[in-house]
């Protein structure tokens, strides 16, 4: 079994890689990259040569190439000492075309050139675009000379997967900086200082709080190994997916803190979340200098609401444990009354829900719903427990009634056979016959879609969301498509295809403990 | 029983004039007399014995007969009609009683005007004609393809690894962005729709037939068939084929009506057709819902939505347990 586990395991990771392989292949490559344009603003005000450049700019945001203008290149030499501040001055400003240049720029964009074309790279040179006669540029017109490189897609694969989960370590932080190290601390700083609530801190290291306690769900918190699903570009700009599905959401809450220069403060900051940001002290705000003694100061904020996964597994959950408790029942009865009454109705309900659209349905509730006075929207302000009401039931037909099709389904084909015959002329009663005999037998498929529900919960639901204005992760990937945001699209297809790969998984082992006859370890067939 | 007898000796008649004699035939012998019996016509007699599967079926000729019919005879034309009372500021979001006012009681007005003073009615069965079009011909691909390539993944294990492994690939991703790519690479039409519904729409229904040739291949009569030295072609079409028709129909049958849904979900997502399907229009009329007196516009084409979707589901259905040869006796 273990073995059999390890490689359904390794084959589901290749899947999963697959996946993600095809669709950066499919946004990435596919896609015509002018797209991104399509709803930005800017693109149209830009022009001439200032527009080629902005386009490679956007481009590289998006993760679609590697961008290096002239004088960025020239910037790292004086970086590495190779060259002076006083001939990057000198060099840097190239004539409006090639052979007006001075000799000695002549010799850096060769160089330039040849560097980077060794890499790979595409070096462009645009000459500039003069305003008819004069001597003035048109607007844009200016020279540019910038290198370009496409990243091809196994590279981006490998990156993307060798970032996926990160560890802090000390060495985190490039500058320079005193005592390096971990500290351990029984009281948090962050309560003053006199409340027991055991830390780690780092100094060095990403986040300045890498364990800790508070008094929220579960109590103890680390900061030490992050998930990189991949940078949000337009949606939540330089946002990690996986950030934004899991950070709360909503209003401040405010509560008196003690930053790190002692003061003490009514402030909606989490300090558990401090973030190294290099030069942030010294730049910033005089709040941040009173507030802040090194340069941990990238701080996120608590807010009232829950997660965007919070409120959709909340809602997935409960309608998961609704469907199944009164799928269930309804479904066995369905099938001990084959033909009466009920029966008919659980059909027509079947036949309603499968065969009419889920959008109409959704709507269907959602004015029935406000008739009776039920909010149909969501409020993230004023929560009340009855605005989950109507998403749960939207969320919960659907599951309900394909579980009563299926149960009454596997139910009646085993009323007919040879094991139930055998057992009714044995004499056990009809209610034996069904709870110790049927049932156990119909219920194994019905079981083995119990952890793809559960996990199916965590990724929302996209009507259902949209139609409620629920703050859930259902509606990220279709708001990533419209604003062509490839890390959100990518971080979310990997999201998907983990859980469902999990599921089924999960599934398979669980059908196996509750049925002996199934193993995997056989060669069936 | 005794009164019916007829005694020989009073007919007088010689023993030549009552019996003839009959020569023995080895070929005749072998012959087993039984009912004729016809396949598709057992379908249908089973399925007209419903009294309820006639009603279902008229109904269905009637949706269809305004989905096809119905536009071509009143001459529809989508450049033009819709946008035929564009000017008139009056004419717009009518109920049905004010726009029959306005316009004259005839069969158009029957559910009031749209946001640009256009008949609803109208556009609906126009809608309908490209939605119901637009499943079917995907019904017809995805059934095809599904079902060839799910007989011979059920049928060689070679087949079986690759495909599992395929399906497990292509299962994952979301069909949400497969189709927007498609629809974006390709520019929105009935074509790409098409296209990016049926490119990967197929294998789950590979899959699942699959699961039913695996189920019925290694059962007893094909063991024995197979002992006996059939060629797997006439397992295949002779064996396996007559147990997979009423699934292959009830599969059909779901299938259709969930295209139709799938156009209205990505329609109301924004990544549907570009013609006026009944998804855009529940999709261009959303808004309308909200405004009290103008909800019929919102409400009418998924009402057409669904009675089309349910009607279809039903009769496909009972065809498809008509269809199952146990049901014949």
């Amino acid at each position: 079994m273990t073995k059999y586990l390890i490689n359904r395991i390794l084959r589901s990771i290749c899947s999963v890689i697959i996946v993600v392989g095809i669709v950066m292949l499919m946004v990435y490559s596919a896609l015509d990259r002018n797209l991104i344009f399509a709803a930005d603003p800017n693109y149209s005000h830009v022009k001439s040569n200032a527009k080629e450049v902005y386009m490679m700019q956007q481009w590289e945001k998006y993760g679609y190439l590697d961008y290096v203008p002239y004088a960025d290149y020239l910037r790292e030499l004086v970086r590495d000492d190779e060259i002076t501040q006083e001939t990057y001055d000198a060099v840097v400003r190239f004539s409006n075309e090639p052979d007006q240049d001075s000799a000695e720029v002549a010799e850096y964009v060769a160089k330039f050139t040849q560097e980077y074309e060794s890499q790979g790279y595409t070096v462009v040179r645009l000459n500039a675009v003069m305003r008819g006669n004069t001597k003035r540029y048109q607007d844009g017109g200016e020279p540019r000379l910038y290198a370009y490189k496409n990243i091809p897609v196994l590279m981006r694969l490998v990156n993307y997967f060798t970032g996926l989960i990160s560890v802090d370590n000390v060495n985190y932080v490039q500058e320079d900086i005193e005592n390096r190290g971990l500290t351990f601390t029984w009281f948090d700083p962050v309560y003053g200082g006199e409340k027991f609530s055991p830390a780690i801190m780092g100094n060095g290291t990403q986040y300045k709080y890498l364990v800790y306690c508070d008094d929220t769900f579960p109590y103890i918190h680390q900061n030490l190994v992050k998930i990189n699903l991949g940078l949000s570009y337009s949606i939540r700009q330089g946002i990690d997916v996986f950030t934004t599905m899991t950070e709360t959401q909503g209003s401040y809450i405010y509560s008196t803190v003690t930053y790190p220069s002692g003061v003490e403060q009514s402030s909606a900051d989490d300090l558990h979340s401090a973030a190294y940001s290099a030069g942030s002290l010294a730049s910033g705000t005089p709040v941040v200098k009173a507030n802040y003694v090194d340069d941990y100061t990238n701080v996120s904020t608590n807010k009232g609401g829950q997660s965007r996964i919070g409120y959709s597994f909340t809602m997935g959950i409960i309608a998961v444990i609704l469907s199944y408790v009164l799928a269930i029942p309804l479904g066995i009865t369905m099938a001990l009354r084959k033909e009466k009454l009920l029966d008919k109705l659980g059909t027509l309900y079947i036949v309603f829900i499968t065969a009419v659209p889920s959008l109409a349905y959704i709507f269907l509730f959602k004015s029935l719903g406000g008739a009776f006075g039920l909010p149909t929207t969501f409020d993230m302000e004023k929560p009340t427990w009855l605005m989950y009401v109507l998403p749960i039931i939207s969320l919960a037909l659907p599951s309900i009634a394909n579980l009563m099709k299926w149960l009454r389904r596997y139910m009646i084909d085993q009323m007919n056979s040879d094991y139930v015959k055998f057992a009714r002329s044995g004499g056990l009663s009809e209610r034996q016959i069904f709870t110790k005999h049927i049932l156990k037998n119909a219920i194994i498929p019905i079981i083995h879609g119990i952890p793809a529900s559960v996990l199916g919960a965590l990724t929302g639901a996209i009507i259902t969301e949209r139609v409620y204005v629920v703050p859930g992760v259902g509606n990220m990937l279709t708001r990533a498509i419209n604003a062509f945001d490839n890390g959100v699209i990518v971080g979310m297809v990997l999201f998907y295809a983990v859980l469902t790969v999990t599921s089924i998984i999960l599934g398979d082992v669980l059908m196996s403990l509750i049925d002996p006859r199934i193993s995997f370890t056989s060669k069936a067939r | 029983m005794s009164d019916n007898r007829v005694n020989l000796d009073d007919l007088n008649l010689s023993d030549d004039e009552l019996f003839a004699s009959v020569n023995h035939d080895e070929l005749e012998s072998e012959k087993i007399t039984a009912p004729r019996y016809s396949y598709w016509q057992s379908v249908f007699r089973v399925f007209f014995r419903k009294k309820s599967n006639i009603i279902l079926l008229s109904i269905l000729a009637i949706l269809l007969l305004f989905t096809y019919v119905y536009p071509v005879v009143i001459g529809y034309d989508a450049a033009v009609d819709p946008y035929i009372n564009l000017m008139d500021s009056t004419a717009k979001h009518l109920s049905p009683s004010a726009a029959m006012a306005k316009f004259g009681a005839n069969i158009h007005w029957i559910l009031g005007s749209g946001s640009s003073g256009q008949s609803t009615f109208d556009a609906i069965w126009f809608g309908s004609s490209i939605s119901v079009s637009m499943a079917l011909v995907c019904a017809l691909i995805n059934m095809t393809v599904g079902v060839l390539v799910g007989a011979l993944w059920g049928f060689s294990r070679k087949v079986d690894i690759i495909m599992t492994e395929v399906y497990n690939v292509i299962a994952n991703i979301p069909y949400v962005l497969l189709i927007s790519v498609i629809v974006l690479i390709m520019a929105a039409s009935f074509w790409s729709m098409v296209f990016a519904l049926t490119v990967t729409g197929w294998i789950a229904i590979a899959y699942f037939i699959r699961t039913q040739v695996i189920i019925i291949r290694d059962r007893e009569y094909n063991l024995a068939s197979r002992c006996l030295g059939t060629p797997v072609t006439r397992i295949a079409s002779k064996n396996i084929l007559p147990f997979m028709t009423s699934i292959i129909v009830t599969l059909a049958a779901t299938e259709i009506p969930s295209y139709i849904s799938y156009e209205v979900f990505l329609s109301y997502l924004g990544m549907g057709l570009s013609e006026m399907s009944l998804g855009k229009l529940i999709e261009a009329s959303q808004n309308a819902m909200q405004t009290p007196g103008w909800e019929i516009e919102f409400w009418s084409p998924v009402a057409v939505a669904s009675i089309i979707t349910v009607v279809l589901y039903v009769v496909g259905q009972n065809l498809g347990d008509a269809s199952d040869p146990r049901t014949h006796m």
